[in-house]
């Protein structure tokens, strides 16, 4: 049972990873290693950010 | 010898499979060929091309090394620099590159047949398209992540720099005019389509208000919820275009949907990110992945015939009703996306380079992702191949040239030589829920119609009637990510606008400051509303002459991205491997520039803008009427579309030639000796990942005594 569900849960796991779900998380551990003395920004923050920063930025889409 | 026959023997396998299928494609005797053969003949292909090709220009001509640290694990700041597991990376730079062009460029050139497209979507790819991709990523990513502009200003000059600038921005505004246009030629007069489409804005608010203030980043749960109310949409859409009540409200003409679509534009462009354009992009790119996906499985579970031609009349005599011109160089023209883009390079220069792990993941990721894009340029045209050659020309000709009628259209298709009946295409309209299907340009319809023919044959078991649900969807999605691809699309030049003034004026290139954003987001919606205005009604069909003019603005980009590569091998000292981006480059070149010329220079004023021009005002001179047009207006309208047209081409062909030609300046210099080869690169710092990403485990110094 726990075998066949296994593709389902790496499923999953893709899923939250290429939906950009569990990036604040990692940006909070790589923020306490780097600028420990810094509070890190919030979730709500962190998202608003990287928003601003992927739609400002030729690179981001294809048009075509 | 046993471990050798072990490694090879399967490739030899995979060889000679491909090459039964191509033979197949080629040479079969029989009446249509089943779509299985292209589909392996592509999967082959790629498997020999990724496995070898790629691997050589990986080992030989660029020499990663996985034991340089990457700019993702240099500058790692958990943000825009970061190493990101290589599959999720491979999604991303997927999604970002995968838009509207695979899926429109081959239904248009399907007018050749399906071989001539499907040569070039496949052998394009593996020489020229995935390489492009691959180099630009690699070139980039030495450089921490520079864009295309940057590396061409670096590498070639200022004057090399400043081309690519305007080659972008104008190739930007062509873009969007021509995918604005196929959203209008799908959307006008169907209810059931404007409906549906309508209904995403307010889907797109609500997800918006939840990200932002009920549950920031939880991008899965809305997505979720977007589906679920976008699919509802379509179902209300079939609900409102059969209501007598709402059918009327809900149709729209042509122009009515398209000073909507450049007064929404320049609102999504104006807005904050968050409101419009962000959840719309997060319900696009599942759709798109998800309708690929479902596309990919319906083809492999039907395995429909083809029933177009190998090459037709038109291939050869350059007469077709889709885009005038013949196959070399049309077709590549075309095809475009699908085998070669010129924005991919701004993509392989853009988010990607900052996120790769190891050096050696630009084959899976640069290379690898431009394959699957192939492999969706290859399903679009089994797609539009499958249907009936008959019905494909009654949908895909000019309205102009069809008429009004199943009737008169079916006459213009005989016209053509293929034959089909007013009743088969009354029953095709009947049977996607749409009043009529003639005159249905842009290619979206087309794929829909395509589309939802195979999605019905597998859900058969459900009913019939469905193949309209399906269109429906179909559209949807189409709609969708090219509506996106605006608003994400005006954005960029909104800011491209910016920059460029603010290098004179600088208060404008604040990007908060509001009349600046004001003024340019104006600009950039009145730059391809203007285009596409005049190719809604445009009496020679907008497809027919701007198509053309889009592919030859890709193609041009990718000569600029191509050049740029050459450059850097040159200057690495790969003088030797200089031809991997060369050849293509040269192709390119070849391909652009004959297009352009005819476009400039041709007697024919099928072909040839200012012959076309000329033609018409020698008609207006003699108060008569010349190619489609049905009144004095529509000729003076003929007049000023095709002088802007032809200065457009002028303009695309010297970009090219000044690019190429102040290249070529700086590699005799380096051949010569008189220049002096200066690498941009980032200085190498040894690498603490494993090819997993993990931090590899380190002794500390002195530890062992």
């Amino acid at each position: 049972m726990i075998a066949l569900l296994k593709p389902f849960r790496y499923m999953w796991g893709y899923l939250r990873e290429i939906s950009g779900e569990n990036a604040y998380d990692r940006y909070v551990v790589v923020h306490m290693t780097t600028h420990p003395e810094r509070p890190p920004m919030s979730r709500g923050e962190f998202y608003r950010h990287r928003q601003e920063e992927k739609y400002n930025n030729p690179g981001n889409r294809c048009p075509c | 010898m046993g471990n050798r026959l072990g490694r090879y023997g399967i490739w030899v396998v995979v060889a000679i499979v491909g090459a039964v299928c191509w033979g197949m494609l080629a040479l079969s005797r029989g009446e249509t060929v089943n779509a299985g053969w292209l589909l392996f003949a592509a999967i082959a292909s790629y498997a020999i091309g990724y496995r070898f090709y790629a691997r050589f220009i990986q080992t030989r001509v660029l020499e990663t090394d996985d034991s340089r640290a990457t700019p993702a694990e240099r500058l790692n700041n958990g943000r825009d620099f970061e190493p990101m597991d290589r599959r999720v990376l491979f999604g991303h730079h997927f999604a970002a590159i995968a838009g509207a062009g695979p899926l429109v460029g081959p239904v248009l050139a399907a007018q050749m047949g399906f071989l001539p497209g499907t040569v070039w979507i496949i052998v394009g790819v593996i020489l020229a398209g995935a390489v492009q991709d691959m180099t630009t990523l690699f070139f980039s990513m030495r450089r921490d992540g520079k864009t295309l502009g940057q590396m061409a200003r670096e590498e070639i000059g200022p004057v090399g720099g400043a081309a690519a600038l305007i080659a972008v921005l104008s190739i930007m505004v062509i873009l969007l005019a021509v995918l604005a246009l196929v959203v209008v030629l799908a959307l006008a007069e169907s209810p059931w389509g404007a409906f549906s489409i309508a209904m995403t804005i307010p889907i797109a608010l609500l997800m918006g208000i939840y990200l932002r203030f009920l549950r920031p980043g939880r991008v899965l749960e809305v997505s979720a919820i977007g589906v679920a109310l976008l699919i509802l949409a379509i179902l209300g859409g079939g609900w409102i275009s059969e209501s007598s009540a709402y059918a009327g409200a809900w149709t729209f003409d042509a122009n009515t949907i398209t000073f909507a679509l450049i007064a929404y534009g320049f609102i999504a462009s104006v807005l904050p990110v968050w409101v419009l354009l962000a959840p719309r992009d997060y319900l696009s790119t599942f759709m798109k992945i998800g309708t690929i996906l479902l596309l990919a499985i319906g083809i492999a579970i039907t395995l429909p015939a083809m029933q177009m031609p190998r090459a037709t009349q038109f291939a050869f005599n350059g007469e077709g009703p889709v885009f005038a011109g013949s196959l070399f160089p049309f077709v590549f023209i075309t095809i475009a996306c699908g085998a070669l883009s010129g924005f991919h390079s701004l993509i392989a220069s853009g988010t990607t380079p900052k996120l790769i792990q190891k050096e050696s993941q630009v084959r899976t990721i640069g290379y690898g992702a431009m394959l699957m894009e192939s492999f969706v340029a290859v399903m679009a045209m089994i797609a539009a191949t499958t249907l009936d050659p008959g019905v494909y020309f009654a949908m895909n000709a000019p309205a102009t040239v069809l008429g009004d009628t199943v009737q008169s259209a079916s006459q213009a298709v005989n016209g053509f030589g293929f034959s089909v009946s007013p009743q088969t295409l009354q029953n095709t309209a009947n049977a996607v829920g749409e009043e009529s299907i003639v005159g249905r340009t842009g290619g979206a319809p087309t794929l829909a119609v395509g589309m939802s023919a195979i999605f019905a044959q597998v859900t058969a078991f459900l009913g019939a009637g469905l193949q309209a649900f399906w269109y429906h969807f179909a559209i949807m999605f189409e709609a969708l990510f090219i509506l996106t691809t605006v608003d994400a699309g005006t954005r960029v030049g909104r800011f491209m606008i910016q920059d460029l003034v603010g290098n004179v004026w600088r208060p404008f290139a604040r990007t908060s400051w509001l009349p600046g954003n004001l003024i340019a987001s104006a600009l950039i919606v009145a730059a391809w509303g203007y285009f596409l205005y005049a190719g809604v009604n445009d009496p020679q069909g907008g497809i027919y002459q701007l198509f053309p003019l889009f592919g030859i603005a890709n193609q041009l980009l990718a000569a600029v991205a191509l050049t740029v590569g050459t450059t850097i091998l040159i200057k690495m000292g790969k003088l030797r491997y200089a031809w991997v981006t060369a050849l293509p480059l040269a192709w390119d070149a070849a391909v652009t520039l004959t297009a352009s010329y005819q476009k400039i220079f041709s007697p024919d004023p099928l072909l040839g803008f200012f012959a076309q021009r000329s033609a018409a005002i020698e008609a207006a001179r003699n108060n008569e009427l010349f190619g489609n047009a049905e009144t004095q207006a529509d000729v003076q309208q003929i007049i000023v579309n095709t002088t802007i047209d032809g200065i457009l081409s002028i303009i695309f062909a010297l970009m090219i030639i000044i690019v190429i030609a102040d290249a070529a300046r700086v590699w005799f210099g380096l051949v010569r000796g008189t220049k002096e080869p200066e690498l941009s690169e980032a200085p190498w710092q040894e690498s603490h990942l494993d090819s997993e990403g993990r931090e590899i485990e380190r002794e500390p110094v002195g530890a062992r005594s």
